[in-house]
């Protein structure tokens, strides 16, 4: 009986200690570990949808242009340089000379070429390899991709849309090495091969992803020999694995972490408005809220500040309407709709409704950049009974919250975007514009406020960044005077990282740049 | 013995049928569409469209369901929604880790539960016994999650001695001393109520088998004690231990989803949560497969000990 036990103790022991192949020293000199809130799901980054696969995708393979640090300005990449036509139409890019994908293969126009066109022609043999999600929303307006020359490669669009080179910088748009996707097939995903300042070398399903340094990186030398990254779910667990060391960096920290990371003096923090915005969504086709003073009356009604301060515990920043702040895009002189529950009531008497109403807002449990979807929309049903809006919550799970929302029945509800969040056109057009009402589109507010489709489409045309930022200018403020939802906030990201790493910058796109981190 | 071991190895046949038939009618009639959710809040109508019809999510439940059982029978568990991977691939590479810490922690709560329960018998309403019994009341009744937080922030974060969560380093090359370190917390949690059920089982169990006329004849011929209650005690009082580790077994095979979590233990309950969020259909139900096949052997390994334990039980 004594010697089964031991024998099955040695059994357990063996199979969980078996080596793995591809195995890495954790801890080892040189190694960044990154703890993430869940586990990648996929590499090929037209395929990728989440940020955690989005964070490790992008140090493996990269894009033409790409956004400045710290900034949604677009810079040259992987191409040195580009025209675009006077009609807006093509846009040629030039590219950097003699840089190869890791697997020796030369980043070249042919490469360009596929790896953007298999994603929206059917008839690309590697079509059918993904589900691309975006490739309707970015590449939807793409008629073709030439090559040029070996170096030269020429995009051609149906219309003019001068949001494009922000949609050349997004991770779906990243250049990736046909010799790969050929020999890879399907299996690409588990294989990416990119121009990017790390390989990847291994994917231990549920344990960590391990990238390592790029000799030959083009841009700049990266300094970490390692980087790993492992999802860990459990918001305390990541936590107290940075605490003791075992992680050097978290990002998505739990607001209720915040405050106890501040005071630790091992710790460093540092906090990133990212392209985001959080909405109160309001159906503008449905009364009472095809009335604009009832949708003002809403915006003055909720306490944006307090869910910030008391829900988000500094996680977000209060938003002044769909466009990020600071970025070139902005209107500087744009105000936020103070808390003022007594203006509110007057709006709503003026409307008609001086004993307020009954409605219902959808809320989703959770969701992609939904931050703390209930206790948020809580404060908010709270706030709309003190000016007489009795607001009934409905909560429900993700995906039967979305596809509810193209029935057209939804009252009030809550909702993020940050697909593309960088440039203007690519909230304001997909949100706003009338051409893009739900089920065809985004516009799940069903808004239509003909001026400002106007003022879309022009800024759509213009290529010229200044022309197009006063554009964007006027149309915040119809927004702000009709506004179509109540503007909530702005997802602060927030990492947490041990005293070893040095020279972390976040930025904007959520993007997790841990090739310019040197370790101490 | 033969014909019995056939005969409940083809019963497991309409078991899993029936498994698979209800995660099938379950995951299918939830709310939550797996294109919405892959597609997310920019996908338009097309998109989503053409998506499922490739997912072959149009077509009715049961010809959905014909399909999909055609593949299992021929060994194909289809592949994740997600990953794009295989899902028997994507399951066996986790099993292995859920396998480990289910099988330490029923390790655990077996040995750990027989000695204290058989400490508590011998030494009645002493001090141990009732300091056992607080334990084991403690024990049973503790969350999984509640408690895994609370021994991580308890020998993690206070006292330094064990890693907080991942069973990574020992692959890394750390070896077996790593991997105990990485063990030991959540096989705990997770063994933690099964220790306890097995500990009152096997007290309440000796108790009543001490009490028997044959105890005493045994201990009337002068026979040391320890050999009392190892040789005629224990071994008669043994059957519903047997019983309810075997229940144990199951229950700690579907604790280990919550404590994978908790402590990012790579396995695959942490997987099937992973495919729930996502509504990976193919991969849950590999997942739930799996986990009900494990279950089913289980079960008739414990009723197999029985005959083993018992020779008056004779299978027909």
């Amino acid at each position: 009986m004594k010697q089964a036990w031991l024998w099955i103790l040695a059994g357990l022991i063996a199979l969980g200690a078996a080596p793995e192949p591809g195995q890495a020293q954790t801890g080892a000199a040189g190694t960044l570990v990154v703890g993430l809130v869940a586990e990648p799901v996929n590499l090929d980054p037209p395929q990728v949808t989440d940020l955690n696969s989005n964070r490790v995708s992008r140090r493996i393979a990269e894009t033409l242009v790409t956004f400045a640090d710290e900034s949604t300005r677009v810079e040259p990449n992987l191409a040195e340089s580009w025209t675009i036509s006077r009609d807006g139409l093509a846009y040629t890019f030039k590219l950097r000379k003699g840089i190869q994908f890791h697997d020796g293969t030369p980043l070249n126009a042919e490469a360009v070429k596929f790896s953007i066109e298999r994603q929206f022609n059917p008839d690309h043999p590697f079509n059918k390899l993904g589900k691309y999600p975006f490739a309707a929303y970015f590449f939807g307006n793409v008629k073709a991709v030439e090559v040029v020359s070996d170096d030269t490669v020429q995009f051609v669009l149906k219309e003019p849309r001068a949001s494009f080179l922000s949609v050349l910088a997004a991770g779906a748009a990243s250049i990736v090495s046909p010799t790969a996707v050929r020999k890879h097939g399907a299996d690409y995903a588990l294989n990416p091969v990119g121009t990017g300042p790390f390989r990847y070398v291994s994917w231990e399903r549920g344990q960590r992803v391990v990238l390592e340094r790029n000799p030959n990186y083009w841009k700049h030398p990266v300094k970490v020999e390692r980087v790993v990254f492992r999802p860990i779910v459990e918001d305390q667990a990541r936590l107290t694995e940075l605490l003791t060391g075992s992680l050097d960096l978290i990002v998505g920290v739990p607001p209720d972490f915040v405050a106890q990371l501040e005071n630790n003096p091992k710790i460093g923090l540092l906090k990133q408005v990212g392209a985001h915005v959080w909405y109160l969504g309001i159906n503008n086709q449905k009364k009472p809220f095809d009335d604009k003073r009832v949708r003002q009356a809403l915006n003055f009604a909720v306490n944006k500040e307090a869910i910030v301060r008391d829900v988000l515990k500094g996680t977000g920043a209060v938003s002044r309407g769909p466009v990020l702040p600071d970025t070139w895009g902005a209107d500087p002189a744009l105000k936020a709709y103070p808390y003022d529950p007594e203006r509110a009531k007057k709006l709503l008497a003026e409307a008609g409704y001086p004993n307020g109403f009954a409605t219902t807002l959808w809320v989703p449990e959770s969701g992609s950049g939904m931050q703390s979807p209930v206790a948020m929309s809580t404060v908010i049903q709270s706030n709309l009974r003190a000016v007489g809006v009795n607001v009934t919550l409905q909560t429900m799970e993700w995906g039967a919250f979305l596809a509810k929302l193209r029935s057209k029945e939804q009252e009030l509800f809550a909702l993020s975007w940050m697909a593309g969040a960088e440039d203007p056109d690519l909230v304001v057009y997909p949100l706003l514009h009338s051409s893009q009402w739900t089920p065809t589109g985004p516009n799940r507010a069903l808004y239509k406020n003909s001026r400002l489709d106007e003022l879309l489409n022009q800024a759509r045309s213009v290529t010229d960044q200044s022309k197009r930022a006063e554009l964007y200018r006027e149309a915040q403020r119809i927004l702000v005077d009709d506004p179509p939802w109540v503007f909530i906030d702005h997802e602060i990201q927030i990492a947490a990282f041990s005293r070893r790493v040095q020279g972390l910058k976040l930025h904007p796109s959520f993007d997790l740049r841990v090739e310019t981190i040197s370790l101490r | 013995m033969r014909r019995y071991l056939t005969r409940r190895l083809l019963s497991l046949v309409p078991v899993l049928a029936g498994v698979s038939v209800v995660v099938f009618l379950v995951l299918h009639l939830s709310p939550g569409d797996p294109a919405e959710i892959m597609l997310g809040s920019q996908a338009t109508q097309e998109d989503l469209a053409r998506l499922r019809a490739e997912l072959g999510l149009t077509e009715p439940f049961p010809i959905q369901y014909l399909r999909w059982l055609g593949h299992v029978l021929q060994g194909d568990l289809g592949r994740s929604i997600w990953t794009r991977r295989p899902v028997l691939r994507e399951v066996l590479d986790r099993f292995r880790a859920t396998l480990v810490l289910t099988g330490s922690a029923l390790l655990l709560s077996t040995v750990g539960g027989i000695a204290l329960g058989i400490a508590s018998a011998t030494r009645r309403n002493s001090f141990l016994d009732r300091v056992s019994a607080v334990v084991s009341l403690f024990g049973a009744s503790m969350p999984v999650f509640w408690l895994g937080i609370v021994l991580m922030v308890l020998f993690s974060l206070w006292l330094g001695w064990l890693p907080a969560s991942g069973m990574s380093a020992p692959y890394g090359g750390g070896g077996v001393v790593d991997l105990l370190a990485h063990l030991i917390l959540p096989a705990v949690t997770l063994g933690a109520a099964s220790t306890a059920i097995v500990a009152r089982l096997t007290r309440s169990s000796m108790l009543e088998v001490l009490g028997q006329d044959y105890i005493r004849t045994a201990r009337s011929k002068g026979m040391i004690e320890r050999a009392v209650v190892v040789r005629h005690g224990l071994w008669n009082a043994l059957m519903p231990i047997v019983t309810v580790v075997g229940v144990q077994a199951g229950y700690l095979l579907g604790g280990a989803v919550l404590t994978e979590t908790v402590f990012a233990w790579p396995g695959v309950g942490t997987l099937m949560v992973q495919g729930i969020l996502a509504r990976d259909f193919p991969l849950v139900q590999g997942c739930v497969l799996v986990v009900a096949l494990s279950f089913a052997l289980i079960n008739l390994a414990v009723d197999l000990l029985y005959a083993y334990l018992d020779p008056r039980i004779r299978y027909e």
